[in-house]
């Protein structure tokens, strides 16, 4: 799958790239940070242009968060509400409001690039627990920075081995994805459990 | 164990089972990870080979011979200017096989190599 990538950032360059940013931060299944790297690559190769490489996959991805967060605040908010019909999900449900307005700046910036599979999703329940927009704004902008200077760069520096990267890159970040989710549903259930307690007493 | 699955999976039976898709999916990458490393581990996996997406700066940069060397084996197939194209788009646009184009690039790469210029180990 990584020479399909490649071949399409060959033939489409910053075009590709900034398509495949956008729609991946609506949470669908498109490998963008292989596209990055490989325009990283064709950077140092000659073949692309620095400039349009990292503005489009900047301006994509910060696009499609602001497009995720937008969905979740008024497509999300009403799901929510309906979750929280259960008391013991309603009592969770206030926890996770007050973590997320007071920690919610570090999950959108973590979400951007670190653990970026996670990304879509976090703009959604940001957006949809009620994140303030500048909070949101401020943190996702950062976090894509670094996220697209990451790649790019690393395309950048190890040009002659990008698939070896991007494999290695892909398997990472896909563990470090894999242990948040794990870790969110087993505090998740925590509190759920605690709230339950509390209700019998 | 099993007391506490079944107390979890009462409390939140939608977080439980992401609980254990998460963990399914952590296990899947870390034997990923492994195995990548022991392929990785053996110096005759670590060379890149020229391979159809390539475009013929991105060869030149990568095994560190001059543009003009890749760009004459490619002879005929000359990129159209102002936009680079992997060795695919060229095999198609000049109708012959990229297998062809790749043999001539990788014999363009020896033989550059072999003159002792650009010698890389």
């Amino acid at each position: 799958m990584n020479e399909t990538v490649f071949a399409l950032v060959s033939e489409y360059g910053a075009y590709v790239i900034f398509a495949s940013a956008f729609l991946s931060c609506l949470a669908l299944p498109i490998p963008t940070s292989l596209m990055m790297l490989s325009g990283g690559a064709f950077i140092v190769a000659g073949d692309l242009a620095a400039a349009p490489v990292v503005l489009a996959a900047f301006g994509g991805a910060v696009l499609g968060d602001q497009t995720g967060f937008l969905i979740g605040r008024y497509g999300g908010a009403p799901v929510i509400d309906r979750i929280a019909r259960s008391p013991a999900r309603r009592a969770v449900l206030t926890r996770a409001r007050v973590l997320v307005n007071r920690h919610g700046m570090f999950g959108v910036f973590f979400s951007t690039w670190l653990v970026a599979p996670l990304g879509p999703w976090v703009n959604f329940v940001a957006g949809a627990t009620g994140l303030t927009w500048v909070r949101f704004a401020i943190s996702d902008i950062l976090g894509e920075a670094i996220w697209v200077s990451l790649y790019v760069g690393l395309g950048y520096g190890f040009a002659s081995q990008i698939d070896t990267i991007a494999t290695l890159m892909g398997n990472i970040v896909g563990l470090l994805a894999a242990l948040s989710a794990a870790g969110a549903m087993a505090l998740w259930i925590r509190a759920v459990l605690r709230a339950g307690r509390v209700r019998h007493h | 164990m099993v007391s506490f699955l079944k107390r979890i999976w009462t409390a939140a039976p939608i977080a439980t089972v992401i609980l254990g898709i998460a963990m399914a999916i952590a296990v899947v990458f870390s034997i990923r990870l492994v195995a990548f490393w022991i392929y990785w581990a053996d110096p005759n996996h670590r060379d890149q080979t020229v391979a159809a997406w390539m475009t013929p700066g991105y060869i030149a940069y990568s095994w560190d011979i001059p543009r003009p060397v890749i760009l004459e084996a490619l002879t005929g197939s000359t990129p159209r200017p102002g936009r680079p194209m992997s060795l695919d788009e060229l095999a198609e646009m000049n109708g012959i096989r990229v297998e062809d184009l790749i043999a001539a690039t990788e014999a363009a790469i020896a033989a550059h190599r072999q003159s002792g210029a650009g010698a890389r180990p």
